[in-house]
C-alpha cells in the first residue's frame, strides 16, 4: 500500500469520526490539539481504517505516539499494512 | 487516633498515618506518595492562609495536572475553605461565568493567561507552579494556628461543583464535608475496592466521577492511576496492562473502546477485575463482548448525578440478574419513583426519580429557587431530590432508568443541557438563532443556527463559550428555521431537514 493510498484512507476516516469534510491534510497535522479529536473519535478513525483498507491492529502495539500528527499516524498504517516478511 | 474522618482532608490524613510511602497517585511519569501529598497540601494551605484566604472563601483550580488538582483540594479543606475544580477547556466566557458565580478568593491555572480576568474580579491569582511552591514564592510562610475558630465544622461546605442543568449557564452543586464523606463510604461499601487494587480513571478530576475515584482509594488504602485522553484512547489497554490496573472506572466511550480492543488481541489486561460503568447505559453487545474476552471481569454499573453523587449501584454482574437496570440504592439511603402529584408510585411505574438520604447534597449556589425546587424540602422541612430523571423500580427495589422529559441529555456519558448549548452558540458573533437536537439513537446531537458566518466557523468559536465536549459536533446552517402554529421551531420537521441535507451549508 502506497502512503497516498493510506493519507486518502486516512481522510475518509477522519472525516467519519469528526462527521465534516477532511481533506487535504498537511503531515504536521496534530490530531488532538488542531483536529479535536478526542479518545472516543481516535478510535472510530482506527474503527474505520479497519473497515477501508483492512488495517489489523494489534492493541497492545498501540502507543500513544502513533496518534500525534497525520505523520505518525500514516506511518503507523503503514507499518501495520505492510506484508510480515520483515 | 481511631475516630472516624470528620472533615475531608481527615481521609487523607488518616490514610498517609497507616502507608505514607507507597506511591499512590500518578499521573504520565509523576506519582506521589500519601504522606507526601499531605505534606504538599499542608504546605499549600499555609501558603493559602498567609495570603488572606479564611474559611468559607472559594478556591477555583483549573489545572491538566490531576496531583496538583488533589494537592490543592486537600489544602483547601485544610483552611475551611471550598474548592472547585475546572476542567482544562473552562476559559473565556465559561470561565469568567464561573468567577462573577462563586467569587473566589484565589483562581489557580496552569498558565498566567486568566490573571487579568481573575485579578479583575478582586481574586487573588496564582499558576500551579507558585500553588506548588516550586516557583521558590513565598510557600513556606509560618504557618497559623490551624485549630480553633477557622477550623471548619463537618456541615461546612468543601467543594463546588459545576454542573449543566436547564439553565443558560451551569451551575455549582454544594457539598458539605459530611456529605461528601458519607457519599465516598456508601460507595466504597458497594464497590469495595480492595488495598491490592490499582484503579485506572480515564476521567479527569475535574468531573466528579474522577474526583471521587480519590476518595475511595484513600478509603481503601489502593493505588489510583489518572489517564490522559491520548493514553485512554486506542492505547487503552496497554495502559491498562503497564499501570497493573485491577479496576477501570469507566463510562460507555471507554467501556466499548475496552471491549473493541480486547477482541482483538491475546494479550489481554488479565489482572483488570473490575470494570465500573456511569454516565448512561452500558449496551448489552459491550457487556457481553468483554465477558467473553475478560472472563474474570466483573462489571458494576450505577447511576446518579451531581447533586446526590451516587443514588444506586448494581450488585457485581448484577446486570446478568436485573438486565437494563442500574442497581440499589446506597446503603442509608432510599430511592423511590414520583408521579405527577409527588406521590409513590408502585413497582413497574414510571415517574420521576427521588433520592433522599445524607447523600443528597447541599443545593446550589445562590440559586434559590432552583435549590427549593430540584432539593424540595417535604413538610418544609425534609431534603428529598427531585432528580428530573425518570425511571421506574422492580419488585427487588432495583432501579431502571428511562431518561428525562426536559432538555438534559447526555452524550458521550456527560451531561449536556440544550439550553446551554444553543445560549452558547447565541453569544458567538454572527449567530441570530440556534437549536440543538438531542442524540436520538445513533445519531449524535445536532446544532441548527442562523449565522452571517460558515457553520464550522460557529462550532471553532463557541470553543470560547463552553467546554468542548459539550458542542455538538454537527452544525447546520439555515436561512430560516421552521415553525409550527406556535410560532416556536417545529424540531420533528427541523430533524428532517437536516437528515435530508436541506440545510443552507
Amino acid at each position: 500500500m502506497q502512503r497516498n493510498d493510506v493519507t486518502k484512507a486516512l481522510e475518509t476516516a477522519l472525516s467519519e469520526a469528526l462527521e465534516r469534510e477532511v481533506a487535504d491534510l498537511d503531515g504536521g497535522v496534530r490530531l488532538f490539539d488542531d483536529l479535536h479529536l478526542d479518545s472516543t473519535s481516535m478510535l472510530e478513525v482506527l474503527m474505520g481504517l479497519e473497515e477501508s483498507i483492512g488495517l489489523e491492529v494489534a492493541p497492545e502495539d498501540l502507543e500513544i505516539e502513533a496518534f500525534e500528527s497525520v505523520d505518525t499516524l500514516t506511518d503507523f498504517v503503514l507499518a501495520a499494512t505492510r506484508p510480515a516478511a520483515v | 487516633m481511631n475516630t472516624e474522618p470528620r472533615l475531608l482532608h481527615d481521609l487523607l490524613d488518616r490514610a498517609a498515618e497507616r502507608d505514607p510511602h507507597t506511591p499512590f497517585l500518578s499521573f504520565r511519569d509523576q506519582a506521589t506518595g500519601l504522606g507526601e501529598l499531605a505534606d504538599t497540601s499542608t504546605r499549600i494551605a499555609h501558603h493559602l492562609r498567609a495570603r488572606g484566604v479564611r474559611r468559607a472563601d472559594r478556591v477555583v483550580v483549573r489545572t491538566g495536572n490531576p496531583l496538583a488538582a488533589v494537592s490543592a483540594l486537600f489544602a483547601v479543606s485544610r483552611v475551611g475553605g471550598v474548592f472547585s475544580l475546572l476542567h482544562e477547556s473552562v476559559r473565556d466566557g465559561a470561565l469568567s461565568h464561573v468567577l462573577k458565580d462563586c467569587e473566589p478568593a484565589v483562581v489557580v491555572c496552569d498558565t498566567d493567561e486568566a490573571e487579568d480576568e481573575a485579578t479583575a474580579g478582586g481574586a487573588d491569582f496564582l499558576t500551579t507552579d507558585e500553588l506548588l511552591g516550586t516557583d521558590g514564592g513565598p510557600a513556606r510562610a509560618p504557618a497559623p494556628a490551624g485549630s480553633g475558630h477557622d477550623r471548619a465544622l463537618e456541615v461546612d461546605p468543601v467543594c463546588m461543583i459545576y454542573t449543566s442543568g436547564t439553565t443558560s449557564r451551569p451551575k455549582a452543586v454544594v457539598s458539605t464535608h459530611q456529605q461528601v464523606l458519607f457519599s465516598a463510604r456508601a460507595i466504597q461499601r458497594r464497590l469495595s475496592y480492595r488495598s491490592d487494587d490499582t484503579v485506572y480513571c480515564p476521567l479527569p478530576v475535574s468531573f466528579d466521577y474522577g474526583l471521587y475515584q480519590v476518595y475511595l482509594v484513600l478509603l481503601a488504602g489502593a493505588r489510583l492511576r489518572f489517564g490522559t485522553a491520548a493514553e485512554s484512547g486506542p492505547p487503552l489497554l496497554r495502559s491498562l496492562v503497564e499501570s497493573g490496573a485491577t479496576v477501570l472506572a469507566g463510562v460507555p466511550a471507554v467501556s466499548d473502546r475496552l471491549a473493541w480492543l480486547a477482541a482483538r488481541t491475546e494479550h489481554r489486561p488479565t489482572s483488570l477485575r473490575l470494570l465500573t460503568n456511569t454516565g448512561a447505559a452500558l449496551s448489552e453487545k459491550t457487556v457481553a463482548s468483554l465477558r467473553s474476552s475478560l472472563p474474570g471481569l466483573r462489571v458494576q454499573v450505577m447511576y446518579g448525578l451531581t447533586e446526590c453523587k451516587r443514588a444506586t449501584i448494581m450488585p457485581p454482574d448484577g446486570d446478568l440478574d436485573h438486565p437494563g437496570s442500574c442497581g440499589l440504592p446506597l446503603d442509608g439511603t432510599e430511592v423511590f419513583v414520583t408521579g405527577p402529584d409527588g406521590e409513590r408510585l408502585p413497582p413497574g411505574e414510571t415517574g420521576q426519580i427521588v433520592v433522599r438520604g445524607p447523600n443528597v447534597m447541599a443545593g446550589y449556589w445562590r440559586r434559590e429557587e432552583l435549590t427549593a425546587e430540584r432539593f424540595h424540602r417535604r413538610d418544609g422541612l425534609f431534603p428529598e431530590l427531585r432528580t428530573g430523571d425518570y425511571g421506574w423500580q422492580d419488585e427487588d427495589g432495583y432501579l431502571y432508568f428511562d431518561g428525562r422529559r426536559d432538555d438534559i441529555y447526555k452524550e458521550r456519558g456527560f451531561r449536556v443541557s440544550a439550553t446551554e448549548v444553543e445560549a452558547a452558540a447565541h453569544r458567538v458573533d454572527g449567530v441570530t438563532s440556534a437549536i440543538v437536537l438531542p442524540p436520538e439513537g445513533r445519531s449524535p446531537a445536532q446544532l441548527a443556527v442562523i449565522a452571517a458566518i460558515p457553520r464550522e466557523e460557529v462550532l471553532v468559536r463557541m470553543r470560547a463559550e463552553i467546554e468542548e465536549y459539550k458542542i455538538p459536533r454537527v452544525c447546520t446552517r439555515f436561512d430560516d428555521l421552521p415553525t409550527n402554529g406556535n410560532g416556536k421551531v417545529d424540531r420533528k420537521r427541523l430533524a428532517r431537514l437536516i437528515s435530508a441535507g436541506r440545510g443552507r451549508d
